[in-house]
């Protein structure tokens, strides 16, 4: 929504998600500045919660997560080390992490068996589009492409639908074994093509 | 084990940040990563990578709840509103393995002259398929809904629309058109939920709509909406 209703903060959230800026709003907040905080919440709270919906595939519980995420945002954030710098990946890193312990509560609700069909949209897309939306220079974008699709599937299946290696072997057919050596070789061949 | 060991460290930090690393085994990482300046050098460095993926996802815009409830939270002021999860009935909506996807959440306020014509709202089975749009007038008399791509048969039955107003029952804003383009006028309680509503829903109905004025078939879309913008 574009003009939020009552108190919500109303700015525009920004696609160029400026790492320094977020930096000083960290560092506002850690001082006690809670426009910041209101500030921050109108960049990053939709891209946070698109994150969260896509995780736990439910609406009220990602907004539950959501709400997690920025109170402790505003409680941590002295903790948030600069010198790390890469705000936004201790933002996304959050919420992921609060998905990932809210799965074992959320995940009885929906029935393994429904979730390719909850899912149909994301999955059915397979990975290849996530990763054509990548910039076509992203580093990411270009070692991600190295990998074999299947075991390319693995990972975004993990990484952006939050599945375990169990329900991840469930949903490409494959055993649990060759799952997990997947996933740990396929890291490895991408971490040494991200630091090449 | 010997945690020390870098390239171990990154391959825990590596799963960690993926999320295949679970139970335990996870709690023993994140708490080595207090304590460990080379694990959370590890995991810094996966975290950044993985970021650029996750910006491709399409925002979605929170309800006005969730701001509203990080503050009484933080900043106490009284009563904190429900969690969204609490909402007992779209719990069993989504249990029931039915798709609440949201399309386009909010108001695009459209830059023309008058009439003043806004879209509230795009609703569709999922973020492909968009179905009907909702568009308002200004001031809040009238929705003009416009079938915008296929309607999911249901033989027998009709979608009705219904506006979730925050903390109250849901109020029907009238049945959903099959096809073209449909004007539904407003009567002022149905104006005054839509205007508290965070929420509207699609459910399916017998033919004619819910016989009781509630919701009794199931829920096939919940999407975030505020038209009191």
């Amino acid at each position: 929504m574009s003009r939020a209703a009552g108190v919500q903060p109303t700015q525009p959230p920004a696609h160029e998600l400026d790492g320094a800026e977020l930096e000083a709003l960290l560092a506002r907040c850690a001082a006690g500045d809670r426009s910041a905080l209101e500030t921050l919440y109108a960049r990053v709270a939709p891209l946070l919660l698109a994150v969260l919906v896509r995780m736990l595939r439910r609406r009220d519980l990602a907004e539950d997560a959501l709400q997690d995420v920025f109170v402790s945002v505003w409680q941590r954030a002295r903790q948030f080390d600069p010198i790390r710098g890469r705000p936004l990946a201790w933002l996304i890193s959050m919420a992921r992490y609060r998905a990932i312990d809210l799965q074992r509560a959320a995940r009885p609700a929906v029935a393994l068996s429904e979730v390719s069909a909850l899912e149909g949209e994301p999955q059915s897309e397979g990975p290849t589009d996530a990763i054509e939306m990548l910039g076509s220079g992203a580093l990411l974008r270009r070692c991600l492409e190295q990998i074999a699709p299947p075991q390319r599937r693995c990972l975004m299946l993990a990484y952006q639908d939050g599945l375990t290696h169990t329900e991840i072997a469930r949903a490409v057919n494959e055993p649990l074994g060759t799952v997990k050596s997947w996933v740990r070789r396929s890291l490895l061949a991408l971490r040494r093509c991200l630091e090449s | 084990m010997n945690y020390e060991q870098a390239e171990l460290l990154d391959r825990l930090a590596a799963e960690y940040v993926l999320g295949t690393l679970r139970g335990a085994a996870r709690r023993r990482f994140a708490r080595l990563c207090a304590q460990s300046a080379a694990a959370r050098g590890a995991l810094y460095r996966w975290e950044d990578y993985w970021t650029h993926l996750s910006r491709t996802l399409p925002p979605v815009q929170p309800s006005a709840r969730v701001w509203s409830n990080v503050t009484r939270q933080l900043f106490g002021a009284g009563a904190a509103a429900p969690r969204a999860s609490r909402w007992r009935t779209w719990q069993l909506a989504a249990a029931a393995g039915l798709v609440a996807v949201t399309l386009i959440v909010g108001l695009i306020v459209r830059q023309q002259a008058p009439p003043p014509l806004q879209t509230l709202v795009v609703l569709g089975t999922d973020s492909a398929h968009p179905v009907w749009r909702l568009e308002r007038r200004a001031p809040l008399t009238a929705l003009e809904i416009e079938v915008v791509g296929a309607v999911p048969p249901a033989a027998g039955k009709s979608y009705e629309l219904w506006a979730l107003p925050r903390g109250g029952a849901p109020v029907s804003l009238g049945l959903l058109p099959a096809g073209g383009r449909a004007e539904r006028r407003l009567n002022e309680p149905q104006r005054a939920a839509l205007l508290a509503a965070d929420k509207v829903a699609v459910s399916i109905e017998p033919l004619g709509g819910s016989p009781t004025g509630s919701p009794t078939g199931p829920i096939v879309i919940v999407t975030s909406v505020s038209a009191a913008g």
